[in-house]
């Protein structure tokens, strides 16, 4: 009886995604699906590090350049199939997240979001300029599939379902988070470090903890995209609208919330789709309009995002209709 | 000694808060500190708790140094203080404030919240238990300061006028909680304005002022030391109650 209202959101989430492609079949429809799903999982991805921790990354970027670097670079150096370079990917998104927490979780203030700005931009920098990694050029993955292995689809219908399975297993994870005492230490950090740190709580292992969660997962999406896709390029994997994307959709839906980037992307990537697709190659331009003006929007009126906003409003309708 | 703090100072730039203050307290005792406004109760405190490292000094905890220790150590060791302005989680409800304390005992998740739930029985806050902490006020924010810390099964717990700003009824109930906290084994050490808390309470009192201890002792004796009536400076020792900063 308790648990049943709790629940039936999530079973009509996943019965409406997993039925999403049958009904909307067509190219167009099912591109925006996996674009959907993917701004999901790496805003996902951010919100245990910038939602639940409350520490706000604005460069992400670099953990999901380096997950989409690494499976192209292994096909490009030994011709093994991309899916073998996720691992690396993770691995050093890893130790670049634990490169960034220790000095700048020692910090107050806004080191920590400033920092990551910093060092993402370096690194899109530098893969421009680096031969390996095809420098501005970027690089490429298989252009026909030589096995099923290649993850390489002609049809979105595959990557749409792998990219849904993902996102079920990250969400599954921070459904899991938020009730062991590590997402009890992430909230409470997130509100009153001074207090965690007084209640024994050990405030920089677990931010580090967070970012290193955080920055596998965003690698995993990196990975995704540039397997499914087939290219990167320094923007396409490091650029700042790649950062500043996981932070509005995360903080649109509701940050520190499970189901708010899935919102938040469920808002902004149709959005964002009908801006390209009604003015063009000018739509760029007009995604950085979208994303100021919805930081605005945060800003000014509902620092919680929607999730937030229907909280506050659905008690009380919930009450009205069932008042006795 | 369970406390013990020797010659310990903080200062801000030239200004020392705290100078030279030293405290022993045993197991088992009941210690209180008073002072004026600005004394160095709450800095003393925060040396005490490792939320500050003294400019000078030392502190012993149970024989282990824990001078330049940080506050997560301390809470580890036995050591829970409480916030002079209340710190509670406040997007948190009151169990999972008072779970955040709980978890340092017992990691696990329905163990944490059993512990969290008999602290919250304990402390008189059930029937706010799945409120929001900011929807409770000063009092009961205060009052879920005092669980959070149980929670963490202090050996030693560092009250910062964790009492003020209660009406009288409500300042009772307090004192029984003290009481029953203390009964449980609990050494406390509190910083209290009001005459009534400390002279009920206390077995011993520190007075501070101007960053020095300028006497200690036996609670009546402490009142009628010249030096504190004189920092209090005509507001008579026996109505130096005032409302919280
Ligand atoms: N971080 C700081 N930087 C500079 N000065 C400080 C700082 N913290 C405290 N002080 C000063 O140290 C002195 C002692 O302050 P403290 O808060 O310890 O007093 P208190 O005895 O707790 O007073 P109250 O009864 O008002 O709580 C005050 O003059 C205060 O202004
Ligand atoms: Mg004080």
């Amino acid at each position: 009886m308790n648990k049943i209202p709790a629940l039936s959101p999530t079973v009509l989430l996943a019965v409406a995604l997993l039925i999403y492609p049958l009904i909307f079949s067509g190219a167009f429809y099912l591109d925006v699906g996996v674009t959907f799903l993917l701004a999901a999982i790496s805003a996902s991805a951010w919100n245990i590090v910038g939602g639940y921790a409350g520490q706000v990354s604005v460069g992400h970027a670099m953990f999901f350049g380096l997950g989409a670097y690494a499976p192209l670079l292994c096909y490009k150096l030994y011709g093994w199939t991309p899916m073998a370079g996720i691992p690396f990917g993770i691995a050093a998104s890893v130790a670049l997240a634990i490169l960034i927490g220790i000095p700048t979780f020692r910090l107050t203030g806004h080191y920590f979001s400033m920092a990551t700005i910093a060092v993402a931009e370096l690194i899109r920098i530098y893969f421009g300029t680096w031969d390996l990694v095809g420098a501005a050029i970027g690089l490429q993955g298989p252009a026909t599939a030589r096995g099923w292995w290649d993850l390489t689809f002609r049809s979105e219908l595959p990557y749409y379902y792998i990219f849904l399975t993902v996102l079920a297993v990250l969400l599954s994870f921070t459904y899991l988070m938020e009730r062991h005492r590590f997402g009890y230490y992430l909230r409470a950090i997130k509100v009153g470090e001074r207090a965690a740190r007084s209640l024994g709580v050990p405030v920089q292992q677990t931010k580090i903890r967070a970012l290193v969660l955080s920055a596998m997962f965003t690698s995993v999406a990196g990975s995704l995209y540039s397997v499914k896709t087939g290219f990167i390029d320094p923007e396409s994997g490091f650029g700042i609208l790649v950062s500043v994307q996981m932070v509005i959709i995360a903080a649109l839906g509701g940050a520190g919330r499970l189901y708010g980037p899935l919102i938040g992307a469920l808002i902004l990537i149709p959005l964002q789709t009908a801006t390209n697709t009604w003015f063009g190659g000018g739509g760029t331009g007009l995604t950085f309009i979208v994303y100021g003006g919805i930081i605005v929007l945060i800003a000014r009126y509902e620092p919680g995002g929607i999730y937030d906003l229907w909280e506050q409003i659905s008690p009380r309708r919930w009450r009205r209709k069932h008042a006795s | 000694m369970l406390l013990e703090a020797h010659a310990v100072s903080k200062s801000f730039g030239d200004f020392f808060a705290v100078r030279d203050a030293n405290l022993s307290v045993g197991e088992g005792e009941i210690v209180g500190l008073i002072g004026p406004n600005g004394a160095g109760k709450s800095t003393f405190f925060n040396c005490l708790a490792g939320d500050a490292v003294p400019t000078s000094g030392k502190i012993i905890f149970d024989g282990q140094d824990m001078t330049k220790a940080p506050p997560e150590a301390h809470a580890r060791l036995g050591i829970g203080r409480t916030f002079q302005v209340p710190a509670t989680f406040e997007g948190m409800s009151v169990i999972d404030n008072v779970m955040v304390g709980a978890f340092l005992r017992h990691p696990h998740q329905g163990d944490a919240r059993d512990h969290a739930s008999r602290i919250i029985e304990l402390t008189g806050l059930k029937a706010q238990m799945d409120l929001a902490a900011h929807s409770l006020g000063t009092p009961g924010r205060k009052r879920l300061e005092i669980a959070r810390v149980l929670a963490t099964n202090p050996r030693l717990m560092l009250l910062d006028e964790s009492l003020a700003g209660l009406t009288p009824t409500e300042l009772q109930e307090a004192i029984r909680l003290v009481r029953k906290i203390h009964e449980m084994g609990i050494t406390i050490v509190i910083v209290e304005h009001i005459m009534e808390v400390i002279m009920t309470l206390a077995g011993r009192v520190l007075a501070f002022n101007q960053g020095h201890v300028i006497a200690s002792g036996r609670p009546e004796d402490v009142v009628k030391d010249e030096a504190v009536i004189e920092a209090y400076l005509g507001r008579g020792s026996h109505r130096v109650r005032r409302r919280s900063a």
